[in-house]
């Protein structure tokens, strides 16, 4: 209870420095970074539930963000609008708008899992280069697809305006937001594979016979791995669609499915806070060494092969960052072993 | 009315292409009972093992588990209905913790998953039970002191007992032990067996296990069956088993006629 409200009380003081402090401290170059990195996050500890811990290897998660994306634009642009208009004419503003934008993400969310349920029921049959193969193929689908798709402006991209109601901002700006959901999503992740339950998704990709052999249904977790891994990548689409305001396919092209595989990887396969500093690392290396101009991607490149030199494991292996006193409710023994001596 | 085997293959045939691993195998064995299927390397044990175990599906023949036809079936769904097993070559999750390896397997039958989000007191209980079950099941292998250690940093000996302890958390009513005495010093096989009989009596465990030595499972099991080259060649007590021409024969004459 009193860890509840302390976790409360950080939340609204974050809220604050993030939505009123911080504007007025930088300019709105380095809130955009801010952002792209929280969306980094998601994706990156999203795909993490797949590549890290269920043991498989996709590198499509491109495509599913794509679909979040332009699953919340669409829905925003064609019935979001409408229904904020409505709202916001018998509640005030600020409420409306903390109401509705739950929603579009959902949208997203939902949109990007129901293709990962559908591209996973097949594809997760096959094993390791297969599957990377597949699911490279999928995200380039998707996008050419996306592409050719004239509701949502094809080649021009797709812009948060709905022509019915000029008058509405789509848009959710606002780092607070950003990282409520941040904040949501990896919770959820952490807490799916840290769980009793959650350590399905680790046998299998430890060994998937031996899972099999002590009753768990392999290829039902690793459909279920990438169905709520596809979900929150389909977040992250929404929230980076939402946030810019303005979309295209050149966003989530194969280069972003390899930037988050990086993420993972550099990052430790098979451990979230590892994938969250990578993402956040990754995203902000370019810009702050944006000062050395065309070097800076040669430099970028450069620091990958280093540390894959020297930490071939990734920069946190399989370890988890964790404060003492704020761990992961995670299976250890410790001072707990006292009740088990007494049977 | 005589009562339905535990487990009874009849007939039971693998091939693998040209290649018959497994032959008209025929073989009931009664609950409660603590029975070992030996042979010389490559005779076919393991591989009846896969196919009990539904890793193989059997290209012939039947398997009953409580009088249940269960051959075809995919491993995690036989592993619910109660045949637990370890595996030749040890297969631990060796990131995990030595009781997250326990736990998987307590937790494998329940999938919970998305469930346990809203980390509500069900869920809590779950975990606590889950855990104190783990534990318990650790000391009874005497694994406890080690239950934070990673799995791969465990003794050879010691990952052996940890398949054990992971694979009676399935809660079994027939255990299949695949060569728990491989790489075993002979104080080891020792303790292996006690440890066996043990386990049978304080789990009402039916026991089958595989070791290609007639010796180690001579004052342990009360059935013994010899497989060689995918065929049953003899089945019965222990006593009998060794005396038995086609046996040695298996044993001795192996080498002279794969020559």
């Amino acid at each position: 209870m009193r860890r509840a409200l302390v976790a409360a009380g950080l939340a609204c003081a974050a809220l604050v420095v993030l939505d009123v402090l911080l504007p007025r401290l930088l300019n709105p170059y380095y809130l955009t970074i801010a952002s792209r990195i929280g969306i980094a996050i998601i994706a990156a500890v999203s795909l993490q539930l797949v590549n890290g811990f269920t043991g498989q290897f996709s590198i499509g998660h491109a495509g599913f963000m794509a679909i979040g994306a332009y699953g919340s634009a669409a829905a925003s642009v064609y019935l979001g609008a409408g229904l904020l208009d409505g709202l916001a004419g018998v509640l005030p503003a600020p409420l409306a708008r903390a109401l509705y934008f739950p929603l579009p993400l959902l949208v997203g969310g939902l949109a990007a899992a129901a293709a990962g349920l559908l591209v996973g029921i097949p594809t997760l049959r096959l094993r390791g280069d297969y599957l990377a193969i597949a699911t490279l193929g999928f995200g380039e689908i998707i996008r050419i697809g996306i592409l050719n798709l004239d509701a949502v402006g094809g080649a021009r991209g797709f812009s948060l305006a709905s022509p019915a109601y000029p008058a509405i901002d789509l848009r959710f700006e606002g780092l607070g937001g950003i990282y409520a959901v941040v904040v949501l999503s990896v919770l959820a992740i952490a807490r799916l594979v840290h769980a009793g339950g959650g350590l399905a998704f680790r046998a299998v990709g430890e060994d998937e016979i031996a899972a099999e052999s002590i009753g768990v249904g392999a290829t039902r977790v690793k459909v279920e791995a990438f169905v709520v891994s596809s979900f929150f990548a389909g977040v992250a689409g929404a929230l980076f669609a939402l946030s810019e305001g303005y979309i295209h396919t050149n966003s989530f092209g194969f280069t972003r499915s390899f930037e988050i595989v990086v993420f993972v990887v550099l990052g430790g396969l098979g451990s979230l806070s590892g994938a969250i500093v990578a993402a956040a690392a990754l995203t902000a290396a370019p810009e702050l060494l944006r000062g050395l101009g065309e070097w800076r991607m040669i430099l970028y490149s450069l620091l990958l092969i280093a540390t894959m030199w020297l930490r071939p494991q990734g920069l946190l292996g399989r370890r988890e960052l964790s404060l003492p006193r704020w761990r992961w409710r995670s299976l250890r023994l410790g001072a707990r072993r006292a009740p088990a001596r007494a049977q | 009315m005589l009562a339905v085997p535990l487990l009874e293959l009849s007939n039971l045939a693998v091939r693998f292409g040209g290649l018959t691993a497994v032959a008209g195998l025929d073989l009931a064995v009664e609950a409660g009972s603590l029975a070992a299927l030996i042979g010389p390397n490559g005779a076919g044990k393991t591989t009846a093992f896969n196919a009990i175990t539904g890793v193989y599906a059997p290209s012939g023949g039947s398997v009953r588990f409580l009088g249940r036809e269960i051959g075809g079936a995919r491993p995690f769904a036989i592993a619910r209905l109660g045949i637990a097993r370890t595996f030749q070559n040890i297969r631990l999750f060796r990131g995990l913790t030595v009781l997250e390896n326990v736990v998987a397997a307590l937790a494998g039958a329940e999938r919970s998953g998305v469930r346990d989000l809203l980390r509500g007191r069900a869920w809590r209980e779950r975990e606590d039970s889950a855990r104190a079950r783990a534990v318990f099941l650790l000391e009874r292998l005497g694994l406890e002191r080690l239950a934070d250690a990673r799995a791969n940093a465990l003794a050879y000996g010691e990952q052996r007992r940890l398949e054990i302890a992971r694979a009676l958390a399935t809660g079994p009513k027939l255990l299949l032990l695949d060569e728990p005495a491989a790489g075993m010093n002979p104080a080891e096989k020792h303790a292996l067996r006690e440890l066996v009989r043990r386990l049978r009596d304080e789990f009402r465990l039916t026991i089958v296990l595989i070791d290609h030595d007639v010796q180690f499972v001579m004052n342990l099991c009360e059935r013994v069956a010899v497989l060689d080259h995918g065929e049953k060649i003899a089945d019965g007590r222990p006593e009998a088993v060794r005396r038995d021409p086609k046996v040695i024969e298996a044993y001795l004459g192996s080498e002279a006629e794969s020559a």
